[in-house]
């Protein structure tokens, strides 16, 4: 059919979101409050990070040789690419307490995707303080190094981001659908979003070679900033990579996304009702 | 309410019991314990090599005390701050927002003894939890970060003196944060604020001697670093005895009257949702 409706599924996938979104946004609003404070919330989690990593560079001059204007720039693209990811996807982590709580039945059965569903159950606001946060931090920082601002490298940039926001999302993602086997396993992505949170800010060459081979190939932290930043900021030469490498990171997003979304699709398949 | 009807054993087996509750609540979820203690020792890991990377080639940095601190004096610094900050913040932070919009706080009120004490020790309950797996996880946490023995015998002793008010303090600080939830029912936001300034200000990643001047100031003016800078840096020598505990002592009277205070304020505000 036409717009991509089928007789399973009535309403055109777009409008099915923007509906639930839509709803979830008002649900939310509600708190007026609470609102305010949840985006503060989000505002000093990932604060906090930046004025430890200020205070040390304030302290000792340099992390690894980078400047903290240089530093602020990954610490904000890594923050961006977090929180452009979480704004949209913050309902994966309840995935396991919808299983549990069999919400997720729910799901199956009404004529919209599931995973679509899911995401869409709530909007978690502290996320739009990540991303603030991020922007404000990735701004100052490039107002510090005179980042390069020609369009192809604006361009980058931008691809940059999205392409780290992906690379976080896919390992959340194929994390997340876990749950369909584990139950429970909160704790796994927290972990996840804990190495991110902690390495992903940071110039990795200041790590030594084997933590740095983890974070490049077994969890690519590296992919989210530190790799474009340092295409960005013309710092290539200090990588034990070749310079393509950097070049093509904001690749291994889409790459990696669609990996975790076959993930998602095979484990699915696991789900059993818990029957409440 | 007839709190004076109890004798003070009465009172102190509610209380026990009340802790009780919280503590086996808590353990239920023990599961999630392997991959909280592997994000504490990555956390523990990370700062390690970051300050590997920024300390002078030489080995020792000056405070902003004027004293010289060894890189191994900061690493087992951040090492036991870390832990003991994870201990004091692992017990959750749910139980009075839950029960004041579930209409439950109705029956804590009922109860013959304190609605803010019952709290406290509740809370102490949750954090009493956390013993036994913060046992197991200092050893693998000295192992990635680093140790150092006391810097006297004085100084272990004014350590393990110094934590009960820490962990008092502590436990104050999150009750009185829980008892927003009687002004707004809403109360995560509220919640990830106190636990990243409360981190920070306490010194879990930076000690205070580190810290620029006016941060310093700062945080030397809140009962933060009262829970977590003050026993670590009795225990590295950094500190004096007496004046830490004397500060400590200070902030447990004003956080008592402080609670006071505010639940006087509460109980006039309790609205007691549904049946």
């Amino acid at each position: 059919m036409a717009d991509g409706t089928t007789a399973a599924n009535p309403i055109p996938r777009r409008r099915a979101y923007r509906l639930l979104l839509g709803a979830a946004l008002r649900a939310q609003l509600q708190y007026r409050s609470n609102t305010l404070l949840t985006l503060a919330g989000g505002i000093a989690y990932q604060g906090v990070g930046l004025a430890f990593v200020s205070v040390l560079v304030g302290r000792f001059g340099a992390i690894g040789g980078w400047s903290l204007g240089e530093i602020a720039f990954l610490y904000g693209l890594r923050v961006t690419a977090h929180g452009l990811w979480m704004i949209p996807t913050s309902q994966l982590f309840v995935l396991d307490l919808t299983i549990r709580t069999g919400e997720f039945d729910r799901y199956l059965t009404r004529p919209a995707g599931p995973l679509m569903q899911l995401l869409s159950r709530e909007v978690y606001l502290a996320t739009i303080g990540d991303l603030l946060t991020g922007v404000a931090i990735l701004v100052a920082g490039a107002s510090q190094v005179d980042l390069d601002t020609s369009p192809g490298a604006l361009l980058y940039l931008a691809l940059a981001v999205v392409g780290g926001a992906l690379v976080e999302g896919s390992l959340q993602l194929a994390a997340a659908s876990l749950s369909f086997r584990m139950l429970s396993n909160q704790s796994l992505r927290l972990f996840i979003d804990g190495i991110m949170n902690n390495f992903g800010g940071y110039p990795l060459k200041i790590f030594p070679s084997v933590t740095r081979i983890v974070l490049t190939f077994v969890v690519p932290v590296a992919f989210v900033a530190y790799l474009p930043a340092n295409v960005l900021l013309h710092r290539t030469g200090e990588l034990a990579l070749a310079p393509w490498v950097a070049w093509c990171a904001p690749l291994a997003g889409p790459l990696l996304i669609a990996l975790a979304y076959l993930v998602w699709r095979t484990q699915i398949r696991h789900y059993q009702s818990s029957g409440t | 309410m007839s709190v004076d009807g109890l004798a003070p054993r009465q009172r102190l087996a509610a209380y026990a019991g009340v802790a009780r509750v919280q503590l086996r609540t808590q353990l239920v979820y023990r599961g999630d314990f392997l991959f909280r203690l592997l994000g504490l020792l990555v956390n523990i890991y990370m700062l390690r090599l970051v300050w590997d990377a920024v300390y002078p080639a030489s080995g020792t940095a000056t405070g902003n005390g004027g004293h010289r601190i060894a890189l191994a004096t900061q690493i087992a610094y951040v090492t036991l701050a870390l832990v003991q900050n994870w201990l004091l913040n692992s017990g959750g932070m749910g139980f009075i927002p839950q029960r004041v919009r579930e209409g439950t706080v109705a029956v804590d009120l009922a109860r013959p003894v304190r609605f803010p004490s019952q709290m406290v020790w509740a809370q102490a309950g949750a954090v009493a939890a956390q013993l036994p797996f913060t046992v197991v996880a200092l050893p693998f946490a000295l192992l990635v970060g680093g140790a150092r023995p006391p810097a006297s015998v004085g100084a272990a002793f004014g350590y393990l003196l110094s934590l009960l008010p820490a962990v008092l303090i502590s436990l104050l600080l999150t009750t009185l944060v829980q008892m927003v939830a009687f002004w707004t029912l809403e109360t995560s936001g509220i919640f990830v604020i106190h636990r990243f300034v409360q981190q920070f200000l306490a010194g879990a990643l930076v000690p205070l001697w580190f810290m620029p001047g006016w941060l310093r100031v700062l945080a030397e003016w809140m009962p933060f670093q009262a829970t977590t800078y003050a026993p670590v840096a009795v225990y590295l020598g950094q500190a004096g005895v007496w004046a830490t505990l004397g500060v400590q002592l200070l902030w447990c009277a004003v956080l008592l009257m402080l609670l006071r205070l505010m639940w006087w304020r509460a109980l006039r505000r309790v609205v007691v949702q549904g049946g």
